[in-house]
């Protein structure tokens, strides 16, 4: 009697025996379970280590580890290389580094400023006081400017004469 | 706001206060505008990141320290010329593996500086000699040590592709698609490169045993 199996549980090593039985073709499949050897071994380490081997390929490899010295020394050898890896990944840098990166910019933008041509560092203030010295200056000029906005009436001579403080206040018409 | 997510040990709150919806991209134009302090918003966010990438390709901590340091002021130093087209993450990435990469190219020097310290029993020495502390046969230690330096130069002998695509899977746990994106390379070139070089390393490491 052969056995109904899914292809899904043994998703690369198996081998599988295909027949057709009957009129109506119905498709058997055959599961050969394959002999572990060094060689698949340590091809399917990872994914033992990983625990994503199907559950008779874990027991399989299992097995095999226990009795094989050579692929028992590599397994330890990859755990050994994950747990390095680790432990170096759990490393913290240096506290201070972000204070010392900022250090180094700002003395290399120093350096750049002290390495620029000598006719830039005199240039640089010089503009920069001439500049300061033309805003003042023409703030000056505008202030000094004659008034020509002439288009405006004179005020006539007689209200200039009013003496406000005699004229009657508003409220007098008020509380009439 | 991928950057908050991953800013780790970084007081998220407290950057949530000064800069409420900042990008990177925001915060690079500001760099670039003359703000240059809000660079350590991005130091402090991606320092761990770049850290791990240069533990992977050093293998020790004060080379690393030294190194993540370079890698952010080249990164300062070439912000006018960051893009933008790729994320500021990918950009930061390639800049440590090349810095990485130049680092271990000049290596001769440092190969025997190191094998000096070693034996020297300073640097990395000490880093290894912590778990001495738990009461542990000196011996054994001395034998795990080995295996450790072993297995460190078995990583370190992979090819230059490969070893960066082990790097980048391992220690800093990216898919293939980010690490195809900082490879200038396809997914599919990417997954050949891994399963290549586990195949790699089971053999060298299966070599090295019979040895």
């Amino acid at each position: 009697m052969q056995k109904r199996t899914s292809v899904k549980n043994y998703p690369h090593k198996e081998k599988i025996s295909r027949s057709a039985v009957g009129k109506n073709k119905v498709l058997f499949l055959t599961i050969k379970p394959v002999k572990m050897n060094c060689q698949l071994c340590q091809k399917e380490i990872d994914a033992y280590r990983q625990v994503k081997l199907p559950h008779d390929m874990m027991t399989q490899v299992e097995s095999h580890l226990k009795t094989c010295k050579t692929c028992a020394g590599i397994y330890r050898q990859q755990i050994l290389a994950e747990r390095i890896i680790k432990g170096e990944k759990e490393l913290q840098p240096d506290p201070f580094l972000t204070t010392r990166v900022m250090a180094q910019i700002d003395k290399l933008d120093d350096e750049r400023y002290k390495s620029a041509p000598s006719f830039i560092k005199v240039l640089k203030p010089v503009l920069l006081s001439i500049s300061m010295a033309a805003a003042v200056a023409f703030g000056i000029l505008i202030g000094n400017l004659p008034y020509s906005g002439g288009e405006r009436e004179k005020i006539p001579v007689e209200l200039t004469l009013i003496d406000d403080a005699a004229i009657e206040s508003v409220d007098v018409f008020a509380n009439e | 706001m991928r950057w908050l997510k991953s800013a780790g040990e970084v007081d998220a709150s407290s950057i949530f206060r000064k800069f409420p919806v900042m990008t990177d991209t925001g915060i690079i134009k500001l760099i670039l505008q003359g703000d240059k302090e809000k660079y350590t918003i991005l130091v402090e966010q991606y320092q761990q990141m770049v850290f791990r990438t240069c533990m992977g390709f050093l293998h020790n901590k004060d080379d690393a320290d030294d190194l993540t340091q370079d890698v952010f002021i080249n990164a300062y130093q070439s912000l006018p010329r960051f893009r933008g087209n790729a994320a500021f993450s990918t950009w930061l990435y390639r800049i440590a593996v090349n810095a990485s990469l130049n680092k271990i190219r000049k290596s001769p020097l440092m190969m025997i500086r190191q094998q000096f310290e070693n034996l020297s029993g300073d640097k990395k020495g000490k880093e290894i000699s912590v778990s001495i502390t738990d009461g542990e046969d000196p011996e054994k230690i001395l034998i795990r040590n080995e295996h450790v330096k072993w297995v460190q130069r078995v990583l370190d002998s992979l090819p230059e592709n490969q070893r960066i695509a082990i790097v980048l899977s391992k220690y800093d746990n990216l898919s293939q698609r980010e690490i195809a994106e900082i490879m200038n390379a396809s997914e599919g070139a990417v997954e050949a490169l891994l399963q290549r070089a586990k195949k790699n390393l089971r053999k060298k490491l299966s070599a090295q045993r019979k040895n």
